[in-house]
Order: C-alpha cells, then sequence, then structure tokens
C-alpha cells in the first residue's frame, strides 16, 4: 500500500516534471512566442498513425499514452495499429515507402537496417528532448546508425532460468546455484530425482542462449575487419561459450538438437511439471492455470565466477520516425509522451528492462528481478544494416549449433558457417 | 475424337453445310443469331452483332488479363533489370542494371540445382497426384450414396483446408518427439522410427513435402474426375457392357476418350500448382536441411522478399516462368492442336 | 451382373481407408483446437480431447477487429467468385463453341496466365498499387483474386460447355430458342457441376490468399489469413489458437461445398441429358 502511494507520487511529480520538459523542448523549435493554449492545439483534426507488434506493449501502456497525449494536444488522435509478425521485414519496408505511418516499433535488431534504408527519420538533435540523456547505453547502441540516432530504445528483456520450485526441492535443493558449477552439480541432482524428465530442457537451436554466452566470454557473433564483416563462430571465446552451451544442452534428453524453443513451445513442455528448468523470457511462461505462479523460481543463468552471471541476450524493441511522414513533429511529441518516465515506468511494471537505468527500481516481478541483474552483462547483435538477413531463414547461426552438437568438427563446422554469417552481412545494399 | 473439322477461320463463315461427323456431332460453325433451318447452321452471312459476338463476349476477360496480370508481369519484368532492395523501395529509387540479377543467377550453381529439383519434384507430384485422383473419382463413382457423401466430405475437408493449417497440423503429425505418425509407427513395432526427426533429410523432408501436396491435391482431381464422370451419358457405358466390355475396358473405351480434354487440361493445371506450391515447401522446413529442399519460387522468396532484394528476387521470378513455359511447351502444342479438333 | 462378396466390399474397405486417411489430419485439427496446452505435446497423442478448452476459440474470436476481418474476407473472396464467374462464362462460351480469328491466341493467353507466379510478383502488385493510391481497399484485392482465379475458371468451365452435346443446343434452336436463349435455357443448368468446382475453387483460393493482402493491406482491409497468422508471434506460435482459428477459417468453405453440392446434383437432374 505504502509502495503505491510512494509510487503513484512519484509518477505525478514527473508528470510534472515532464510538463515542464516538454515546454522547454519546444523552445528549442524556435516559436518560442506561441501560447502554451495554442501550442496544445497545433495538432487539433490530425490523427498519428503508430504501429506496435502484437503482444509488445505492456497492458495498459496504449491507453494510458493515447490519453496522455490527446489530452495534452486537445483534439488530436493518435491511432495504435497492431501488427503481425509474419511478414514483418516486407511489409515495415512498403509502409515505410508510402509514408502512411508515423511512428513504429522496430525489433532493435532491426534498427540499422532500417536506418540504412532511408526510412528512419534522424532524431539526433531532439535525443536530450525525448529524454535521451539517461538511456541505457547498451540499449541505445542499438538505435544508433553512423553516429546518428534514427529511433529511442522503448524496452529491452532478456531471458533467465525459470525453474520448478517443487522438483528442486524434492531434489533437495534449497538455493539457486551461483556459479556454472553449481548449476551442473543441481542438475545432476535432478536427473537423478524421481519424476523429473529432463533437468533442464533446451532446445539445440536456442541461439540467443548461446548469444548470451558469447557475449560474457567477450565475443563477438561478427566483426568488422577492415570494410568486410567476418563471422566470430570460429573464434576461441565462441568455442568456449559454445562448450557451456553444449554441456547445458546435454541435460536436455528431450530437447531436440534442430529444433528452437518454439517448436514445441518450451513453455507447454515446461508445463508439463516434469522439467527441472528452462532458459525462458518473461512471458514465455505457462499461464497459472496450467502451472501456478507461486511454483516457478527464477534466476539469472549464473557464470563461470559468483561476481557476474553469464551473458544475455538484450532482445526489445524502439521506438521510429518514420522519415517520409507527415506529421514528423507530432510524432516527437508522441515520443516524449510515449518515453516519459511515468509510461516508462509501466514497461518496467510489466517486466520489462526500461530504457533507463534510474527506472530500474520500477521493476516488478520475480521474473524481472532476476532479468535485470543479468542485463547489465547483455550484448545485442552487430549493429550493421545487414544483421536482419542473418536471422532469415534459415539462421547459420541455429544450423551451426545443430551441426556441431550433433558432433561436427568444430573448426570445420564454425568455418561453414562463418562464411555464411560473412555473405550475408556483406552483402550490399 | 474422329472428327474431321474444317477450320472455318474466315471472318464470316461460308454457307456450306456444317460437317456432320459419324456420331451426328455438328461442328460449330459461326456464330449464329436467329433461328435456321433443320440440323443446319443458318446460311448466309451473319450479321454485324453476331460477328463481333465472340470479341464482345472475350471483351471483359481480355481486359482484367491485360490491366491485372499484363501489367504487373511487365512491371516484374522491368524490376527484374533493376537493383531494387530495402532503400530503392523505401526511398522510390530506380537503379537500372542491365542483366546483372540475371547474370548472377545464371551462373550460380545453386539456381540450377534448384532448377533441376523443381522439375523432379514436380514430375512426382503430379504423377501421383494424376494416379491417384483418378482412382478416388472412379471410387466415387462406384460408390453407394453414403459412402460416397462420406468421402466426398473427408476429401472436402482436406481440400477445404487452409494451406496455412494444413502446414502446421503435418508439421505435428511429423513431429519427431510428439508427432502422431512417430507415435504410431513405434506403435506398430517400428521402434527406431519413435524418435525419428523427418525434416534432418532431404529425402524424407521431401516426403513430408509430397505427402502434404498429394494430400490437398487429389480432392481436386478426384472431383472434377467425378463431375466429368457424370457428364458421360449413360447410354455410352450400357453399350460398352452390352459389347462385354470390363472394367478396364469401361476405362480405355470409354471413360478415358470422352476424358481426353480432362485429362489434359487437370495434368496441365497440376503441373502448374505443383511446380508453383509455395506454403508447403516454404513452411514444412524453409527450404533446409541446408537449402536441399528449396524449390523455385521458395528460392524466388527466400532471395527476394525475406531477403529484400526485390530485384532479384524478380528476375528468379521471370525465370520460374520462362522455365515452367519451357516445361510447358510440349504440352501446349497438345493443347493446341486439340483446339483444332474442336 | 453378378458380383461376388469381395467384389463389393472391397470399394467400401478402400473407401474408409481413404475416408481415414483425408479426414485424419483434419481431425487433428480441430481436437486439437479444443486440447488444453499441456495435452497438445504430448508423448502419447491424446486422440479425444475429453477435459477439452473453449480458450483457443475465446482468444481466437476475441482477437482485435475479428469481424471487421470476417466482413473483409466474405467481400472480397464473394466479389472474387462472382465477378470471374460471369467473365468466365462470357469467354468460355466464345472459345468452346464459336470459331474465330484470335481464338487459339486466347486459348493460349489462358494457358498462360495459369503459370502467373502471383506469390514472387507480390512487389509488382504492390507498387502498381501504391504508385495508384490504391492501398488498403478491398477494390484491388478483389480485382487481383478475381483474376488469380479467372484463367482457371475460363478453363473449367470451357470444358463444361464444351461437353454439353451440341445437339441439345441445335434442337432449342431449331424450337425457337435464340442462341442466347439456348444458352440460358439448355447450357447453363449443365453447367452447374462446372460452375460448383470453379467456384469452390476460386473460393478456397481467394480465401486462403496470404502473401498479397499481407502487403497490400496493412491496416484497413485485412482480411482473415492476416487474423490466422496473427497467432504466430516472434516468441513462438500459439498452437492451440492457430488451430482453433483454422478450425473456424475452414467452416465457410465446407458450408459453401454442401450448398454447391445440393444445386450441382439439382441441376444435373433437371438437366436434359437424356434429351
Amino acid at each position: 500500500m505504502k509502495r503505491q502511494l510512494i509510487a503513484a507520487v512519484g509518477v505525478a511529480a514527473m508528470v510534472v516534471g515532464l510538463a515542464a520538459c516538454g515546454s522547454d523542448g519546444k523552445k528549442s523549435d524556435g516559436d518560442s512566442k506561441s501560447s502554451s493554449s495554442s501550442a496544445a492545439d497545433k495538432y487539433k483534426g490530425k490523427t498519428l498513425k503508430v504501429w506496435l507488434m502484437t503482444g509488445s506493449a505492456p497492458k495498459g501502456w496504449t491507453d494510458a499514452v493515447k490519453a496522455d497525449f490527446e489530452t495534452t494536444y486537445p483534439g488530436s488522435k493518435v491511432d495504435f495499429q497492431i501488427q503481425e509478425w509474419d511478414g514483418i521485414g516486407p511489409k515495415v519496408t512498403a509502409a515505410l515507402s508510402e509514408g502512411s505511418v508515423d511512428v513504429l516499433e522496430i525489433g532493435n535488431t532491426q534498427t540499422a537496417g532500417y536506418a540504412a534504408s532511408g526510412g528512419l527519420l534522424d532524431i539526433t538533435k531532439d535525443k536530450s528532448a525525448l529524454g535521451g540523456d539517461g538511456w541505457a547505453a547498451n540499449q541505445n547502441e542499438a538505435a544508433i546508425l553512423d553516429g546518428k540516432q534514427y529511433a529511442a530504445p522503448w524496452w529491452v528483456s532478456n531471458r533467465v532460468v525459470a525453474y520448478n520450485k517443487d522438483l528442486w526441492a524434492k531434489a533437495g535443493l534449497t538455493d539457486t546455484p551461483k556459479t556454472l558449477d553449481e548449476f551442473y552439480t543441481d542438475l545432476d541432482k535432478l536427473k537423478g530425482t524421481e519424476g523429473v524428465a529432463d533437468p533442464i530442457y533446451l532446445p539445440g537451436q536456442e541461439w540467443y542462449t548461446y548469444f548470451g554466452l558469447l557475449t560474457g566470454e567477450g565475443g563477438k557473433i561478427a566483426k568488422k575487419d577492415g570494410d568486410k564483416w567476418v563471422g566470430g563462430l570460429s573464434s576461441p571465446e565462441a568455442q568456449k561459450a559454445f562448450e557451456t552451451y553444449k554441456k547445458l544442452q546435454g541435460y536436455s534428453a528431450t530437447g531436440p538438437k534442430d529444433k528452437d524453443e518454439a517448436t514445441p513451445q518450451q513453455k507447454d513442455v515446461f508445463a508439463k511439471g516434469n522439467v527441472g528448468a528452462m532458459i525462458a523470457l518473461g512471458w514465455e511462461l505457462p499461464k497459472p492455470e496450467e502451472m501456478a505462479k507461486d511454483k516457478i523460481g527464477f534466476f539469472p543463468l549464473p557464470g563461470k565466477t559468483a561476481d557476474k552471471p553469464s551473458g544475455v541476450f538484450l532482445g526489445g524493441s524502439n521506438l521510429a520516425v518514420a522519415s517520409q511522414s507527415k506529421n514528423t513533429d507530432m510524432a516527437k511529441d508522441f515520443l516524449k509522451v510515449a518515453l516519459n518516465d511515468k509510461n516508462e515506468g509501466l514497461v518496467a511494471a510489466a517486466g520489462n528492462i526500461p530504457n533507463k537505468a534510474a527506472l530500474n527500481s520500477q521493476i516488478t516481478g520475480d521474473f524481472a528481478k532476476a532479468a535485470q541483474t543479468a542485463a547489465a552483462v547483455g550484448g545485442i547483435t552487430p549493429n550493421t544494416p545487414n544483421w536482419a538477413s542473418v536471422e532469415d531463414k534459415p539462421n547459420p547461426i541455429k544450423d551451426f549449433l545443430t551441426a556441431a552438437l550433433q558432433g561436427g568438427d568444430y573448426a570445420a563446422t564454425a568455418k561453414k558457417y562463418d562464411d555464411e554469417i560473412a555473405k550475408r552481412l556483406n552483402q550490399k545494399q | 475424337m474422329a472428327v474431321h473439322s474444317e477450320r472455318v477461320q474466315a471472318p464470316s463463315p461460308d454457307a456450306g453445310e456444317a460437317v456432320v461427323d459419324g456420331t451426328g456431332t455438328t461442328v460449330a460453325g459461326g456464330g449464329a443469331g436467329g433461328a435456321g433451318p433443320k440440323r443446319t447452321r443458318p446460311p448466309g452471312a451473319p450479321g454485324l452483332g453476331s460477328r463481333f459476338a465472340p470479341y464482345l463476349l472475350l471483351l471483359p476477360a481480355t481486359l482484367a488479363t491485360i490491366a491485372l496480370l499484363g501489367w504487373p508481369l511487365v512491371k516484374t519484368v522491368l524490376l527484374s533489370f533493376q537493383n531494387l532492395n530495402r532503400r530503392q523501395l523505401v526511398m522510390h529509387l530506380t537503379e537500372w542494371t542491365g542483366f546483372d540479377n540475371y547474370k548472377e543467377q545464371l551462373t550460380d550453381p545453386d539456381f540450377w540445382s534448384v532448377t533441376g529439383r523443381t522439375v523432379v519434384f514436380t514430375l512426382v507430384n503430379v504423377v501421383l497426384i494424376m494416379v491417384g485422383g483418378t482412382l478416388v473419382g472412379l471410387l466415387l463413382n462406384h460408390l453407394g450414396k453414403r459412402m460416397r457423401l462420406a468421402l466426398s466430405i473427408s476429401l472436402l475437408m482436406a481440400w477445404a483446408m487452409p494451406v496455412v493449417a494444413a502446414t502446421t497440423v503435418y508439421t505435428w503429425l511429423f513431429d519427431q518427439q510428439w508427432g502422431v505418425v512417430n507415435w504410431f509407427l513405434d506403435q506398430l513395432g517400428w521402434h527406431s522410427m519413435a524418435d525419428y526427426n523427418w525434416l534432418s533429410s532431404q529425402y524424407s523432408t521431401f516426403f513430408v513435402v509430397i505427402l502434404l501436396i498429394v494430400w490437398q491435391s487429389i480432392p481436386f482431381v478426384a472431383f472434377n474426375m467425378y463431375a466429368a464422370l457424370t457428364t458421360i451419358p449413360k447410354e455410352l457405358y450400357e453399350a460398352a457392357r452390352m459389347d462385354g466390355a470390363g472394367s478396364g475396358k469401361i476405362f480405355s473405351l470409354v471413360i478415358f476418350p470422352n476424358l481426353k480434354p480432362f485429362f489434359l487440361a487437370t495434368t496441365f493445371l497440376e503441373v502448374i500448382w505443383v511446380f508453383k506450391s509455395f506454403t508447403q515447401v516454404y513452411a514444412i522446413n524453409g527450404g533446409g536441411p541446408e537449402n536441399l529442399t528449396r524449390t523455385l519460387p521458395v528460392h524466388a522468396f527466400l532471395e527476394g522478399s525475406s531477403g529484400q532484394h526485390y530485384g532479384i528476387g524478380s528476375a528468379i521470378a521471370v525465370l520460374t516462368i520462362l522455365m515452367l513455359g519451357a516445361l510447358m511447351a510440349y504440352y501446349f502444342r497438345i493443347m493446341i492442336k486439340q483446339e483444332d479438333e474442336l | 451382373m453378378r458380383r461376388s462378396l469381395f467384389g463389393r466390399t472391397w470399394p467400401n474397405v478402400i473407401a474408409v481407408v481413404l475416408f481415414v486417411f483425408f479426414i485424419f489430419p483434419v481431425y487433428w485439427m480441430v481436437a486439437t483446437s479444443f486440447k488444453q496446452d499441456r495435452d497438445i505435446i504430448s508423448k502419447t497423442p491424446v486422440f479425444l480431447p475429453l477435459d477439452g478448452t473453449l480458450d483457443h476459440f475465446t482468444t481466437a474470436v476475441n482477437a482485435p477487429n475479428f469481424w471487421t476481418y470476417v466482413a473483409n474476407s466474405v467481400t472480397a473472396t464473394v466479389g472474387a467468385v462472382l465477378l470471374s464467374l460471369v467473365i468466365a462464362t462470357l469467354a468460355s462460351f466464345a472459345i468452346a463453341r464459336m470459331k474465330f480469328r484470335g481464338r487459339k491466341a486466347f486459348v493460349l493467353v489462358v494457358m498462360i496466365a495459369q503459370m502467373a507466379p502471383w506469390e514472387v510478383m507480390t512487389i509488382a502488385v504492390y507498387m502498381i498499387s501504391r504508385d495508384n493510391d490504391m492501398l488498403n481497399s478491398l477494390l484491388p484485392l478483389t480485382l487481383f483474386y478475381m483474376m488469380m482465379v479467372l484463367p482457371f475458371t475460363i478453363w473449367t468451365l470451357r470444358g463444361f460447355i464444351a461437353a454439353v452435346p451440341k445437339e441439345l443446343e441445335e434442337s432449342a434452336m431449331v424450337d425457337g430458342c435464340t442462341r442466347t436463349q439456348a444458352f440460358v435455357k439448355v447450357i447453363f443448368p449443365l453447367l452447374a457441376p462446372g460452375l460448383m468446382s470453379t467456384s469452390l475453387f476460386g473460393f478456397i483460393t481467394a480465401w486462403n490468399e496470404f502473401p498479397l493482402v499481407l502487403i497490400l493491406n496493412k491496416e484497413e482491409g485485412k482480411t482473415l489469413p492476416l487474423w490466422l497468422s496473427s497467432f504466430k508471434t516472434a516468441f513462438g506460435n500459439d498452437w492451440g489458437a492457430t488451430m482453433a482459428a483454422s478450425t473456424m477459417f475452414a467452416i465457410p468453405v465446407l458450408i459453401l461445398f454442401i450448398f454447391l453440392q445440393r444445386k450441382a446434383v439439382g441441376g444435373l437432374t433437371d438437366g436434359a441429358v437424356k434429351g
């Protein structure tokens, strides 16, 4: 109760603070003379089209942002369009070419590609007005191309170990592991426990986990060598990361080596109650009626030493303004409202990592707290326009994992898929 | 169909009598408006209206084809000569590159292995579909009312199933761990199949894809076969039976000759559809493993739309049309020849 | 015409086997849509979801704008089918029954039009629609769907028209009908099976179409296949909801079939096949 009250007061204070910010921002536009009422009216009768992806915006966020914006600018309208993931690439490209969308959500690994296509508005100048000075550096990295800001970080999320508390208790485990070695010991105990089919469920193509391990080892999935990209799977760091991955995957008797976490959905596998743990995102959990919430515990995948967890892949979304939008000022003002501390707080409250470290205190939920610890050692994919094509089917990282797990010669396998990664990254635009 | 037709190609059909063959079928002459004398086409020069009648009848179809198909086709050809990637599309840029896209594809060994694979893939599917569909169609004609209805419903369901859904279900049926097929084979005593991964090799992936396509295509052929069978006058069967013909004879003497146009047309359609089939191949295994199950349309899509290299995609699309055209050239000739017999 | 017991039984046995072969995947789709998530993946398949759930259907129907999608799909599909039937009937009559200069050329065009690989032509169609300001509308969608099924419809109807014995038409004309009247009174009723299979084909094709509508109509004018795919997210697929949606998606086609089949059978018996 008390905490809620404090939060409410805090939110109110922030809204006031933001209103002040907003008027500061407007001054820099030049027309400082305009009275506040006419400034508020400037979008009268205008509609802003905002594209979000399905399942992305936290509950209540769209309503709050819409209400805030339409109150701040009476007579304006925000039209949220929810887009499906299937075929999203060509669809976004098309929309950008039409100028039919004003603001859009773009996956952080895809942002550089769209920025390079010319479809995103350069908002370098607006960065501070949007609150950009407080953005977490490892998130903002994905919104920049060639030194220019093309998007605003919105949120990221990362995977942690979700474990079945009942099974862990049955195996006599009382505490969560602090190092990988401790984790292996726990998994061995789980393996010998009755009713445990899999100490951990980890399909062979869960490349996000592998990517995290690689980041934790200080490696890169691809590097720029002169003006050419080269794949990083052959690096010693990558091999170390693979050894860890292989060891973990080895505990997953039923985890297919040639499938990813979506086929079948690992949450459904986990829901059966005979799996000790899985490495999952916050929304990748069984429904409460399938497995009670308090039966699931979380901890970040431990590191080799106790001082920091293993690295993670920071998947997330940015918000960007379309360069061919006819309402760019309105779009920028929308971003100010959408990304203000109050609304960004909703993102944190929903269990995502917000774009500012200052808001991390608002993160709620066991999952998000575990995720937050690991996010500090998180990384994202190389920030280059062609990255998205590496993730296109067939994803060479997934195929690499399958081939290497099936016992292929490491050096040769790594070389083969490094070549494929390089080929895709070096395509001409 | 031993009709010795006079090809009346002159704008105004001559006034001669229509040719009547042994079975009494009149060969159609030019269009005729009013009622004429018995059993013959109305003589004399037909009116202006009937002279243009065929063209008027074809006008809507022609206009639609030019606007809705011709235009996109021409556009595709134009795009195939452009460097058209994400940037060019977003910024509305036109960058001509001549034959670069074509050169890139035609010198790429992958393109040629995809082409060869597509041809074999098409042949295998079409043979299975045509033989299977014909047999099922004959069976439908043979069954009692209730059984026919039951089988019709199951056929229709297979046919009506949305391709996306069908593909998803097949993925599940053949899933390595949770799939019913593996479970069933295991129960039958084939225990090594209990954990078999159907998508791990080229042939087993193709097996699943082909089964899916054949499963969804047979109903079309079967229904058409059945519908066509019902247009054969019963007297013909009776006459054949009276002459002592067995089932095989009836098929080769009555059904096949009567339905020859049907077989030609259906095979033609199936070749095209199978050749073009995209969703099934793409969704089952994304052209994998190791790109070994890519067919031309999937290749065009993965290189073009998926990779957003629309110029290259268009070039592959054009090459796909040309390949299909080459594959069908012989067929076209038969079909066109058959036109003469009408 | 005596037949052995075996001779009478075997077609039925084969029919039963085929019945199972064709229906099982469909059954599996329907059954899956009623299953609890944990039963969907199960080492021993759950053949009959006794403790079924309607959750997946609720998810599917409660998807945003569901009813708009339904209306759009119905409009575009029915529009495309009817248009193509009208245009194709005219054209197929001409090429089946008339001789004229350019007939073969037209037949050739129809054959070539069959080969159009629409999946890979989407970008061209898109650019044309975009540059003519026709996005997010049902009109271009309906027209292009019509075009997708038109060659097939012409092709099939022409076969059906050609199969109608010419004597029937002629005797009608002898009885004083004009050619148009002869067509309407004699040929048209006999075309019922042809119209049935072509309109079903057209319906299924247009109803299922995905790549084009995906890129053409991103806001208004979305159709049901997009809704179907909305249960696939970047984070994995909601199989239960996908199957529930697929089940609902297939129902209109089934209804149409049952309706058309009755018509077709009626048309056949009413028709003057026996003179």
